[in-house]
């Protein structure tokens, strides 16, 4: 069943009643019985109270961390360890310091065309200038500015060409300008690759942007609490006068939240 | 504040700092206020370490010092490098030896040219035996911590990038660690060195620390003092100059290093 986005033929991602419990002193349920379908192509975003689990969720997607009860699916078989066809960015860029960019970017690509190294290049090259960083190709990690890092992140997460792409908030630690720019490269390469997209993020207006779907979490333990359609054209912009009222409704369901919580 | 102006100024303080201490320890001869058979003046000790240079016995000494330091070292990095990251990667690796190596870290470096002494008799085996016990723990441990304290996203990274197991330690683990590990060798060759001339007072027949044991031997007071000099120089022209330049370098690729005032 593709999205929206016509997808890439490879499968749908599972969720089939995926709860998780860490035992530290005593049992704490974070997660509680999640069933959700992610078609392929779409843009889906997890939204929900500080601390709900949904960044739990998302490294169990990536393979991190194992549900306790349930199980995930990719195109019908279950996930076990972590694997580049659900490849996961980080809050912070994670760029190897010791590589430059070329070699950051080329980094996955090893495993995926081991010593085939010409053609390790081509397709690390490619994706830079997809993110138009052409020019910095041999510049260290620390000679860039905090955009041009998570830029250099997401051509490297793409490079292994990953069926999901999994988003643990994208772009926080940057400012509005360079944040807003980022949300247009991100549609724009998610329109152009149809990658399948699952990201966690706290902020409403940048999920009613990004998302094609926004999944609503309750309070711990975290359970789905209402799925949110976004029916808006792409490129969106974050001060659409659209995307905000999405934005307000997915705040006024968290807000209720919190009451009932 | 324009900054190569201070630090010009910084290094003519320095100049004159041993210039200061020279001119005052040649006066402290010069009034007699120590005997100058036991404690020689700077004019005394450059002229032995001229006669030492000129008769030929400094500069064998030297390279023979520095040789069973690059082999001896050489050794104890390879084992401390391997032990670290073992003790890195493992717990319980790291719960047993820590200590161990902490408790053999509190040993002076001379303190293991009796047991070599015993162990090896008057070998060059010997010398490499008290410069890897010296410079192995230290460097084991800086591998270690080094590991230990590699951000865990760089860890996660790599694994969601597609990297197989086998391949993390060379691939991620060590680079990731490489400026600690680049400071513990640092610290590793000063412990090493001092280690190697404590060995060669008493195990050798050529080598800096030879040639302090003979220059007690002769009562030569200029010469225990020109040879101490050397020494001092050249473990400070290799920690500085040599493994200081590499450090740097590294702490700059990784981004770590601010500017400095020096």
């Amino acid at each position: 069943m593709p999205g929206k986005n016509g997808g890439n033929g490879s499968g749908a991602l599972e969720l089939r009643g995926v709860s998780k419990t860490f035992k530290a002193e005593k049992e704490l349920r974070t997660l509680q019985d999640v069933n959700l379908t992610i078609a392929d192509g779409e843009f889906v975003v997890f939204v929900g109270p500080s601390g709900c689990g949904k960044s739990t969720l998302l490294n169990m997607i990536a393979g991190f961390d194992a549900p306790s009860e349930g199980q995930i699916l990719l195109a019908g078989k279950p996930v076990k360890g972590p694997h580049p066809d659900r490849l996961m960015m980080f809050q912070e860029h994670a760029l190897f310091p010791w590589m430059n960019v070329l070699n950051n970017v080329r980094y996955g690509l090893r495993w995926k065309y081991p010593f085939k190294r010409k053609r390790q290049l081509e397709r690390a090259r490619e994706l830079i200038k997809l993110v138009h960083l052409d020019e910095f190709e041999k510049a260290l990690v620390h000679q860039l500015s905090g955009g041009m890092k998570q830029r250099v992140a997401l051509a490297r997460a793409l490079a292994p060409d990953p069926k999901i792409l999994l988003i643990d908030e994208p772009f926080p630690a940057l400012d509005t300008m360079t944040r807003q720019k980022l949300y247009g490269d991100l549609q724009s390469l998610f329109v152009e690759t149809r990658k399948t997209i699952v990201s966690v993020t706290h902020d409403t207006r940048e999920a009613a942007c990004l998302g094609d779907r926004i999944v609503i979490f309750s309070g711990r333990p975290a359970r789905i609490r209402r799925i949110l359609n976004i029916d808006l054209p792409r490129p969106r912009d974050l001060n659409d006068a659209a995307v905000s009222e999405y934005s307000a409704e997915i705040l006024k369901e968290l807000e209720a939240e919190e009451k009932n919580g | 504040m324009d900054n190569t102006v201070t630090k010009r100024r910084m290094r003519s303080y320095v100049i004159g700092f041993y210039l200061l201490l020279f001119a005052s320890w040649q006066a402290v001869i010069t009034l007699h206020w120590a005997p100058d058979y036991l404690f020689p003046s700077p004019a005394q000790v450059f002229k032995r370490l001229y006669e030492l240079i000129h008769d030929g016995l400094l500069t064998p000494s030297i390279k023979a010092t520095i040789l069973r330091m690059a082999f001896g070292f050489s050794i104890a990095g390879a084992i401390g490098l391997v032990i670290g990251t073992l003790m890195g990667m493992s717990t319980i690796a790291h719960a047993c030896m820590k200590s161990l190596f902490l408790g053999l870290q509190t040993l002076p470096t001379a303190a293991w040219v009796p047991i070599s002494l015993l162990l090896f008799g008057l070998s060059d085996r010997g010398i490499y035996f008290v410069i890897v016990m010296s410079a192995g723990p230290a460097m084991a441990i800086a591998t270690a911590d080094g590991i230990l304290n590699i951000p865990p996203i760089f860890l996660r990274a790599a694994r969601t990038l597609g990297t197989p197991l086998f391949m993390m330690p060379v691939r991620v683990i060590l680079p990731a660690a490489l400026p600690s590990i680049v400071s513990g060798i640092k610290l590793g060759w000063t412990l090493g060195w001092h280690g190697a001339v404590s060995a060669e007072l008493i195990k050798s027949s050529v080598g800096l620390g030879y040639l302090l044991y003979m220059g007690r031997e002769l009562n030569d007071a200029p010469q225990v003092v020109a040879i101490m000099i050397v020494t001092i120089i050249f473990g400070l022209l290799l920690d500085r100059f040599l493994f200081g330049i590499f450090e740097r370098r590294i702490r700059k690729r990784w981004g770590l290093l601010k500017e400095q005032p020096v």
